[in-house]
C-alpha cells in the first residue's frame, strides 16, 4: 500500500490517501504514518468507516492508549465509551443530546480554548486520533495551529526569554477561564497541577516549538498576572491565522494530530444538533520538566 | 494655524495637525475635533506638551471629567493623581517604578486585555484621553480595535443572535482572567457587576457596534461558561488585525478615543524603566 500525502496549509497539516485504517496495517505502513505526522504534524484521513474497535487497533500501533478516567469530571459508569475514548460528543450515556445547562457539557466547552491533549498530565500526550461520527452541518470544525512555525517566528529577544521556563499547567485554569468554578474538593485533587517546559523540542523532527495551552496557569518565579498576560500575548502570536489550518469535518474522517507540536480548539456549533466525535490518545513517554517534589512541597 | 484631520494611513484612526491643545480653543475647533471623533473615533496629537492643568481643561470642553474613585485598587490616600486623572503609569505616589510583585501593578496588568474604559460603570465613559508624559523606548504601544467594523463584519445569524443582549462587567472578571483575585470585601463591594448591552447604538451617528470589553464576565440568561467562550470568540473576531490600529508613542503625544465605539490595550514593555501616561475621561451620559 503506498500512501498519497497532500498538503492542506502552507506550514503544516496533510490528507493521508490510499490506507484503509479500518485493516490491520503493516509496520511498513504504520512507520510511513509516523514519519509523515512528523512532518505534517496534523493528518487527515477521509472516509474512514471506522469501528471503536479499529480505531482501539489503529491507535495502539503508535503506542500505549491513555485512559480518561480521573482526568474529568464524569464519575465512572456515566462514560458513554470504552475508557480509553475521550467523549468528545455532546451525548450522554443514552445516546441523547445535553441539556443547556448539563454540567459535562459546560466542562466540555474548554474545548473551545486552544491546547494541547492532557498538557495537565505530567507525562503529556503524544497523539490523539479524532473520528468524526456525526458531524454537525454548520460548525463544529476543528483548528489547529503550528506551535512549531509560531516558534519560528517569534524574535530572537522572546526565543531567548522563553528558553528555560517552566509553565504549570491545569484542568482548573482552563475551566476557571470560562467560570466553571465549582469543582469538588475531589475533582481538584485530581487536577493538581504539573509542570511542562514552554519551549519544547520534538523527539523525531527535532524542531523546536511553543509548548502552550488554556490549561496553563503560571510561569514558576513568575507572579501569576505578568505570566498570564505573557502566555496569552505568546498564545494570540501563535495562532495568528498564518498557524491555523481550520479542519471542516465530513462524516467519518479521522483526523490525527502530534501534541508535542500543535495546539487545537472546537468552534461553536448548534448544541441541539447531535456530534458523536470520539478521541483516542496515545501515551507520551516522558516528562518535559521534572515536577514539583510534593512530599517536600 | 488651521486645523487638519487626516485618515492614519490604513486604519480608521485620524491624525490631528495644526492645533495647540494646550491653549483654549474657540467653541468651532471643538466642535470639529467632536466631529473628528464621531469619524475616526481615534484622534492623535502630536507635539502636545500638556500639564495637568491644560489636560484638564482640553478635556472638559468634552463633558465632565469622571472620577478614578472606584476604578483601582489603590487607595485614594496613595494616589499619585488627584481622582480626576486615571494613573495609567507605571509608578507609585514617590514616582518610584512599582516594583514586580505590587499588587497595583498586578492590577495595571489588567490594561494589556482589550477593554472599554469604564464599562464596568452603569454610566460608562465617553472619551478618554492618554498624554504621554514618559513614554517606553520600545513596545507599549496602546492598540485600538473598531467595534463599529467589527459589527459590520458579523454574519446576519450572528447580528440576530446578539441584538437584545446583554453583558454584566466588572474588573472581578478582568482580573480574575488573570488570576488576580485576592480582593477585599470592600473592593468586591466596589466592583460589583453592572449591565450592559451587548450591540450599542452610538448616539450622533446611529451607527451600531459592539460593547466588548474584558470586564464583561457573562451574558445575563446563559450558562456562564458559555457565555464566556462565545465573549472569547466575538473579541477575537473584533480584533483581527484589520481592525487595529496599533499606536507607537511619542513623548507629548496626545490620543484621544471614544469608548463608545472602540476597545484598546496596552502592549508588553520593560516595566523597569518609568512610563508616565495620564489619562483623563469624560462621563458619560446616560446608560448605554
Amino acid at each position: 500500500m503506498t500512501l498519497s500525502i497532500h498538503s492542506l496549509h502552507p506550514v503544516f497539516a496533510a490528507e493521508i490517501g490510499g490506507v484503509d485504517l479500518t485493516q490491520p496495517l503493516d509496520a511498513a505502513t504504520a512507520a510511513a504514518i509516523e514519519s509523515a505526522i512528523a512532518t505534517h504534524g496534523v493528518l487527515v484521513f477521509r472516509d474512514q468507516r471506522i469501528t471503536d474497535e479499529q480505531q482501539l487497533a489503529f491507535s495502539r500501533l503508535f503506542g500505549d492508549l491513555e485512559e480518561t478516567r480521573g482526568t474529568g469530571i464524569s464519575k465512572p459508569g456515566e462514560q458513554r465509551l470504552h475508557p480509553a475514548f475521550a467523549d468528545v460528543s455532546n451525548l450522554d450515556k443514552d445516546n441523547t443530546v445535553l441539556a443547556r445547562d448539563n454540567r459535562r457539557r459546560l466542562y466540555s466547552l474548554g474545548n473551545m480554548l486552544w491546547h494541547s491533549d492532557s498538557s495537565f498530565k505530567a507525562i503529556p500526550a503524544s497523539y490523539s486520533l479524532l473520528s468524526g461520527r456525526v458531524v454537525v452541518a454548520q460548525g463544529g470544525e476543528t483548528e489547529f495551529a503550528d506551535m512549531r512555525a509560531a516558534y519560528d517566528a517569534l524574535d530572537a529577544r522572546t526565543r531567548d526569554e522563553i528558553e528555560d521556563l517552566i509553565c504549570e499547567h491545569s484542568l482548573i485554569y482552563s475551566r476557571e477561564a470560562l467560570g466553571f468554578g465549582d469543582l469538588t474538593p475531589e475533582e481538584k485533587a485530581t487536577m493538581r497541577p504539573v509542570r511542562q517546559v514552554l519551549t519544547r523540542t520534538h523527539p523525531v523532527s527535532r524542531r523546536k516549538s511553543i509548548y502552550l495551552a488554556s490549561h496553563i496557569g503560571t510561569i514558576i518565579g513568575w507572579p501569576m498576572p505578568e505570566a498570564r498576560a505573557f502566555i496569552r500575548d505568546l498564545t494570540e502570536h501563535a495562532t495568528q491565522r498564518c498557524f491555523v489550518y481550520t479542519h471542516q469535518w465530513r462524516p467519518f474522517d479521522l483526523v490525527m494530530w502530534d501534541n508535542r507540536c500543535t495546539m487545537h480548539r472546537a468552534r461553536r456549533y448548534d448544541p441541539t444538533q447531535v456530534r458523536d466525535m470520539r478521541r483516542t490518545t496515545v501515551a507520551g513517554t516522558a516528562m518535559t520538566a521534572a515536577q514539583e517534589d510534593r512530599a517536600a512541597a | 494655524m488651521t486645523m487638519n484631520t487626516q485618515t492614519i494611513s490604513g486604519v480608521f484612526a485620524g491624525e490631528v495637525t495644526g492645533i495647540d491643545i494646550t491653549r483654549p480653543l474657540p467653541d468651532e475647533t471643538i466642535a470639529a475635533i467632536e466631529a473628528g471623533m464621531d469619524r475616526h473615533a481615534v484622534l492623535v496629537f502630536h507635539d502636545q506638551p500638556l500639564t495637568d492643568d491644560t489636560q484638564r481643561a482640553f478635556s472638559r470642553q468634552f463633558g465632565e471629567l469622571e472620577s478614578a474613585a472606584g476604578g483601582h485598587v489603590t487607595a485614594v490616600r496613595d494616589r499619585r493623581l488627584p481622582l480626576d486623572m486615571q494613573d495609567a503609569s507605571n509608578l507609585d505616589q514617590n514616582q518610584n517604578v512599582l516594583t514586580r510583585d505590587d499588587r497595583r501593578r498586578f492590577f495595571n496588568l489588567g490594561n494589556r486585555l482589550w477593554h472599554s474604559d469604564s464599562s464596568f460603570r452603569a454610566v460608562p465613559a465617553k472619551y478618554s484621553l492618554l498624554s504621554g508624559r514618559i513614554v517606553a523606548e520600545q513596545g507599549g504601544n496602546t492598540e485600538f480595535a473598531d467595534m463599529r467594523a467589527a459589527y459590520d463584519a458579523l454574519d446576519a445569524a450572528t447580528k440576530a443572535e446578539i441584538d437584545g443582549l446583554v453583558c454584566e462587567h466588572s474588573l472581578m472578571f478582568s482580573r480574575g482572567l488573570l488570576g488576580f483575585t485576592e480582593l477585599t470585601e470592600a473592593e468586591i463591594a466596589m466592583f460589583r457587576p453592572v449591565c450592559q448591552p451587548l450591540v450599542r447604538v452610538h448616539p450622533v451617528t446611529g451607527r451600531k457596534s459592539l460593547f466588548l470589553s474584558a470586564h464583561g464576565g457573562t451574558i445575563i440568561g446563559w450558562p456562564v461558561p458559555e457565555a464566556r467562550a462565545f465573549l472569547r470568540d466575538l473579541t477575537e473576531q473584533a480584533t483581527q488585525r484589520r481592525f487595529v490600529y496599533s499606536h507607537r508613542w511619542r513623548q507629548h503625544d496626545l490620543v484621544m478615543w471614544d469608548n463608545r465605539q472602540t476597545m484598546h490595550r496596552v502592549t508588553r514593555f520593560d516595566e523597569s524603566q518609568p512610563r508616565d501616561m495620564r489619562r483623563t475621561t469624560i462621563a458619560g451620559t446616560a446608560t448605554a
